[in-house]
């Protein structure tokens, strides 16, 4: 899952980052609010965390700005504020979330979870298709009743496709969702990706759809 | 006794004057009026015996022979009920006496009856006892010899008085109990906005801004409520900084605390050795802006919290400035960033708190440094002018832009390209010191090519003026 983390303070940026990187997310750090909106107009991205009180633009105007562009990318917001204010403002104003600072680690992956969660339509952490089961708390996978070992790229790429079982995830999101925007990613990655997690599951598993991108059917096989 | 209420001061000390000056008013005038009925009557009995006098020496006038009892006149009308109602009460008691030249009672009322004989000079008043009552009698002796008194009872007269009195004394007493009502009415609704006023102030929602005002506030209460505006206004300011600099200080103390938990964390979880140290590293650095942060916001406190006009001692900015840059060590060496001094003038005597000296230009090092990357340079200088000691810090750093320097002293503010670590909390500390100091502050374009040069001109005490 890629994640924006929009965020001022190098210091909390670098922690973050590191942190969320560890589970297994692709994260992309943008300083400012300006910059931040120019790049979630044009270019993909599963969750943003914002962090309100940034330099050039506040963390409000971001917010106000992307859901005026209709960008529906769910939001969690960070902030020191802590007044209640504060808080129905930035929930009204379209943040799906909301952290007070400081917070734990643990407290920040499960907001993650259950907003992706929520924007995705599924009700608990466990996705199952068919033989596939795939837990986003445990980071356990099992087909056809048989754990999984996995390395953090293919449950991240597994876990993309199972929550949009059924409908064909573009080539260009999985890139981005799994390496982010800026890296340089070789045009076979996802290929050779896909190749390895066909060998752990099944063949038939994940389907191809030629120069579109990639499928898990919810029939099952 | 001691009056609490405004209210009953003003009534009692109303009444109280009343009382002291009318009541010896009253005594006073008890007092003539005895002396003038006394006189009046003096003369009536003075003019009855002039007309007694007229009469008996008149031709037709028949005394009687000395043989015969004296004629008895009787003292009252024999019937009251013929009396004129309005003399009844000025009627008094008296009497006269007609004696001959060899001595014998011819007239005489009948309450004289029986007086003992007065041997007194012509046209003289006299005082007797007689009959249990006290008498007034005036004696006239005509040339040819006859002798003639009026008298008149002194309880006759002082019942006169008294009455007399009375009409024009009552109302007074009568007056002053009224008086007493009256005035407390009037204190009461005089005192009215008072209590109006005591009302808005009750009813005063703590954060609104409106002023106190009253309808027809008297003119004395004018100056109590432009005061008490002043120091709401003053008191209100003072709460509003107050819940900024809470503010301030929960957004920047809850960032570097936040990063510090969760580089902590990250730690924990890290799979490998390399991971969990390098994120034990950055938790560190964490603790160490919390710490900068944390001493830059009691540094800000103090400063706030210090009075506009503190005393002001003489403070040697070259000494402060050695001192700073010792503190500051740590922090030179390991910036890579190069800080030159430009020679310093032996002294430089400000008027100056040195604790606020000492922030202002440990933070406009601080700044400079913080805000310059790895190879660059920072350039210091202390120099006087005419009037002012002037502090020069220029950098080669990214710099500000022009249109947005009057924003970066402001506590929130962060430059987007500084390295973080409270660039807005240092400079609004170097403000609030230079404000202390009435100093000025201007962010001009860096002599090196690119960054900032921040300029603090701080007037010279009137003694050290070149």
């Amino acid at each position: 899952m890629h994640i924006l983390l929009i965020e001022d303070d190098p210091l909390l940026g670098k922690a973050v980052e590191r942190a969320l990187t560890q589970l297994t997310y692709t994260v992309t750090w943008l300083r400012d609010g300006r910059e931040a909106v120019a790049a979630v107009n044009d270019r993909m991205v599963d969750l943003i965390l914002l962090d309100l009180g940034l330099p050039n633009k506040d963390g409000f105007d971001v917010l106000l700005e992307l859901r005026q562009r209709r960008i529906r990318t769910p939001v969690i917001v960070m902030t020191a504020r802590d007044g209640l204010e504060a808080r129905v403002r930035g929930l009204d104003a379209g943040a799906d979330d909301y952290l007070v600072k400081p917070f734990h680690l643990d407290e920040l992956a499960a907001r993650i979870r259950s907003t992706a969660r929520r924007a995705q339509g599924l009700s608990d952490n466990r996705i199952e298709v068919g033989a596939l089961s795939l837990d986003m708390t445990t980071a356990e996978v099992s087909f056809r009743g048989a754990p999984v070992e996995l390395t953090p790229r293919e449950f991240a790429l597994l876990q993309t496709l199972m929550e949009r079982a059924g409908r064909v995830v573009r080539r260009a999101q999985l890139e981005s969702s799994l390496y982010g925007w800026d890296s340089d990613v070789g045009t076979n990655a996802l290929d050779v990706l896909v190749h390895g997690l066909r060998r752990k599951l099944s063949h038939d598993t994940i389907k191809t759809v030629r120069g579109f991108g990639y499928t898990i059917p919810l029939e099952p096989q | 006794m001691k009056l609490h209420s405004l209210r009953a001061r003003i009534r009692w000390t109303i009444i109280g004057l009343l009382a002291t000056v009318l009541l010896p008013l009253g005594m006073l005038s008890y007092q003539r009026t005895i002396a003038e009925v006394d006189e009046l009557s003096d003369g009536r009995l003075a003019q009855s015996a002039r007309t007694l006098e007229a009469l008996i020496g008149h031709d037709s006038f028949a005394l009687g022979s000395p043989e015969h009892a004296p004629i008895d006149v009787p003292a009252f009308a024999a019937d009251p009920k013929n009396t004129p109602r309005n003399a009844r009460t000025y009627e008094s008691e008296v009497g006269y006496q007609v004696v001959d030249r060899q001595g014998n009672l011819r007239i005489s009322t009948s309450n004289l009856l029986g007086m003992p004989a007065i041997e007194a000079p012509d046209r003289t008043f006299k005082d007797v006892a007689f009959g249990g009552y006290r008498w007034r009698v005036f004696t006239l002796r005509k040339a040819s010899g006859e002798l003639i008194r009026t008298a008149e009872r002194y309880d006759s007269r002082d019942e006169i008085a008294y009455a007399l009195w009375i009409q024009h004394g009552l109302p007074l007493f009568i007056g002053i109990p009224l008086l007493a009502i009256l005035v407390g009415w009037g204190v009461q609704r005089n005192l009215r906005p008072l209590d109006v006023l005591a009302d808005k102030l009750f009813m005063r929602k703590p954060g609104s801004h409106a002023l106190l005002t009253l309808e027809n506030a008297p003119s004395e209460l004018q100056p109590v409520l432009d005061a008490l505006n002043e120091q709401i206004a003053r008191l209100e300011e003072a709460l509003e900084r107050e819940r900024r600099f809470s503010a301030d200080v929960a957004h920047e103390l809850r960032t570097p605390l936040a990063s510090t938990m969760i580089n902590l964390e990250s730690a924990m979880h890290a799979r490998d050795a390399t991971a969990s140290e390098s994120a034990l590293i950055s938790a560190t650095e964490c603790l160490a802006s919390l710490a900068r942060r944390t001493e830059q916001l009691l540094a800000l406190a103090r400063l706030e919290g210090a009075p506009g006009r503190q005393p002001l001692n003489r403070v040697d900015l070259v000494a402060v400035t050695g001192a700073v840059i010792d503190e500051m060590v740590a922090v030179i060496v390991t910036s890579g960033v190069e800080l030159s001094l430009a020679p310093l003038p032996d002294t430089l005597i400000v008027q100056g708190d040195e604790a606020a000296l000492r922030a202002l230009l440990r933070n406009l090092l601080e700044n400079a440094m913080r805000h310059v990357p790895a190879g660059g340079h920072v350039q210091f200088a202390l120099s006087q002018t005419r009037y002012e000691a002037v502090i020069d810090v220029v950098d080669d750093g990214p710099g500000i832009p022009a249109e947005r320097r009057s924003q970066v002293f402001d506590r929130f503010h962060r430059e987007s390209s500084s390295r973080g670590d409270g660039y807005g909390l240092g400079l609004s500390i170097v403000k609030r010191a230079a404000q202390m100091h009435g100093a000025n502050i201007q962010l001009l374009d860096s002599p090196l090519g690119r960054g900032l040069h921040v300029r603090v001109g701080i007037p010279l005490p009137d003694d050290s003026q070149a």
